[in-house]
């Protein structure tokens, strides 16, 4: 590689800086692609909810505009302290301040690209802090912005992708290009009917050798499949013509009280579309590596 | 002597072209993956590809008192596990036929055995070889990663689906006399032992009998879990669980691979700290 194409060659006001791996940036030279500058794109977000907000102390017909689904309990009128239904709801202003925050780190890490030319930000690396106790979920994107060498081509909308180094470089060799990082989260609250609590609970009171064999927990698996479809779907309609591709789905499940859950889910990844046509790679040698 | 490497590309090229494009060349609804981008090049060179990423999860309650001492096994907790896992691959199977996939792959498994339920939680890719239609009858489902899914492919082999065996049992409890002579002495306890001895034997037993269902030669990797229980320390859980396979065409198709050894040495480095 001569000088004048190398990174930051035109750059004379000072070097260019990277958080590539150097493992990493000798594969995205070899794309063509040189590194211009860490970017970064910051959101702190506050919500209600994220610390001991009042929405916390959560009661069945919480506001919502989201999935919900009643419980009823099949009982009638026992006593006072039982409870005459159960709820799954989505906690809506969780999921919108969580991808709001997600969304304004990110447009803020492609601006800051865009700014100096980039057409596009690699290797992004993600950190989603809680600040104890204030309710405030701070997001911080960072990656490398880089062009195509030289000069870059002056995208509008740069891309931006959790790969780099070798993983970015095979997705391009079969035919995919990176549109964006997409990032979602749902969070489904189970306010346990009674039925519910009292399987959860594990009554001694159960008499439990019903013909029909073990009882499923209907609330409890209602809640977790709809929380992975609705974060699926959120994700789907981030794509920009897209597919995703390497994501990451996280499910977690915190108990805040007695019959009252919390059923969060993650998901993240890279939108990438076909270029060209696909086509098919040359089958992998298998190999055996002698020590 | 040919060389068989392959041309490398023109990665630049390829970028500058993949980059300069506005065009839309997504075709069909998108779809989602959660495979490595090397597991998803695995699946290309077999020419199959990702469809959608797909879930199943299924919870079932345990009774109060199950874990409490007793003999033999713990039925309630046996056919909880057993029920809660099969469900959770049906949801499977469903959320992947509705895709129109041919089967799922990559797999992961979480399973959660408390006092008062066990749930299973399922996640995997599903695909289906480029370009096909609807696979007719029930898809395949695997814990095989896509890259081992393609090599099982290329050896004649297919999946066929997950195979499951759970057994929770007592460990029976010693007289007092027993107690009491093995306190000060270092001795096997047989009848912790015996305990997961006997809910291997179950296990496998009905491993291999859900290996039979789905009418396959074997299972492959298959995993296992045991010992004692975090809330109940003298009942004892063994699981089991692995992909069921089967001869795709007449014969095993032998891979004979290309002997490599690698020159690196170990690298040794100079370090500065060592120096304080």
């Amino acid at each position: 590689m001569t000088s004048s194409t190398g990174p930051g060659a035109d750059e004379r006001a000072g070097a260019f800086t990277s958080a590539l791996s150097a493992a990493d940036f000798a594969a995205c030279l070899a794309l063509g692609l040189e590194p211009i500058g860490l970017v970064q794109g910051l959101c702190a977000m506050q919500s209600t909810s994220f610390g001991r907000g009042v929405f916390s102390l959560a009661t069945p017909m919480a506001p919502s505009g989201g999935y919900l689904a009643n419980y009823p309990c099949p009982h009638g009128f026992v006593t006072g302290e039982h409870r005459p239904f159960g709820q799954n709801y989505e906690q809506t202003w969780l999921g919108h301040a969580w991808r709001d925050g997600y969304g304004t780190a990110r447009t803020r890490l492609v601006d800051a690209a865009r700014a100096l030319g980039a057409d596009g930000v690699v290797g992004v690396v993600e950190a989603e802090t809680a600040l104890a106790d204030s309710g405030v979920l701070e997001f911080s994107l960072r990656g490398t912005a880089v062009r195509v060498a030289p000069g870059g081509l002056g995208t509008a909308e740069p891309f931006t992708t959790y790969l780099s180094g070798q993983r970015l470089a095979k997705a391009f060799e079969a035919g995919l290009a990176p549109v964006s990082i997409v990032g979602s989260f749902v969070s489904v609250r189970v306010w346990a009917s009674c039925v519910t609590e009292f399987l959860l609970g594990g009554s001694p009171l159960q008499t439990w050798s019903s013909p029909s064999g073990p009882v499923e927990i209907d609330q409890l698996a209602d809640a977790h499949a709809r929380g992975r479809e609705l974060v699926r779907d959120d994700a789907r309609a981030q794509l920009r013509g897209g597919h995703l591709r390497a994501a990451r789905l996280e499910i977690v499940e915190r108990e805040l009280g007695p019959g009252d859950i919390e059923i969060q889910a993650r998901l993240r990844g890279n939108s990438l579309r076909p270029v060209g046509e696909a086509v098919a790679l040359a089958t992998p040698q298998p190999t055996l590596r002698l020590s | 002597m040919s060389d068989p490497r392959p041309v490398p590309p023109d990665l630049p090229a390829l970028v500058r072209a993949a980059l300069s494009t506005t065009e839309d060349g997504a075709r069909g609804a998108p779809t989602t993956s959660d495979l490595s981008i090397d597991e998803e090049l695995s699946l290309h060179a077999l020419a199959w590809e990702p469809v959608a990423l797909t879930t199943g999860y299924a919870v079932v309650a345990v009774p109060a008192g199950a874990w409490q001492w007793g003999q033999g096994e713990i039925d309630v907790a046996s056919s909880a596990h057993e029920r809660a896992f099969t469900q959770a691959l049906r949801r499977l199977e469903s959320d992947v036929a509705r895709t129109g996939a041919h089967g799922v792959v990559g797999v992961s498994i979480e399973r959660e055995v408390a006092p008062s339920h066990i749930a299973v939680a399922v996640m995997g890719t599903a695909v289906r070889p480029r370009g096909a239609g609807a696979r007719k009858g029930t898809p395949f489902v695997t814990d095989l990663s896509a890259r081992d899914f393609a090599r099982l492919v290329a050896s004649g082999w297919e999946p066929l689906g997950l195979a499951t065996g759970a057994s929770f049992v007592y460990a029976p409890r010693r007289s007092i006399g027993t107690a009491l002579a093995q306190q000060s002495q270092n001795v096997e306890l047989t009848n912790f032992t015996d305990a997961l001895y006997g809910a291997r034997e179950r296990a496998v037993e009905r491993l291999q009998r859900s290996a039979m269902s789905y009418q396959g030669a074997g299972i492959v990797e298959v995993k296992l879990e045991e010992g004692p229980l975090r809330f109940a320390s003298h009942a004892v859980g063994f699981a089991a669980w692995g992909t069921v396979v089967r001869l795709a065409g007449d014969q095993h198709l032998p891979m004979s691979p290309t002997l490599v050894v690698s020159l690196d040495d170990e690298t040794r480095a100079f370090e500065a700290q060592t120096l304080e």
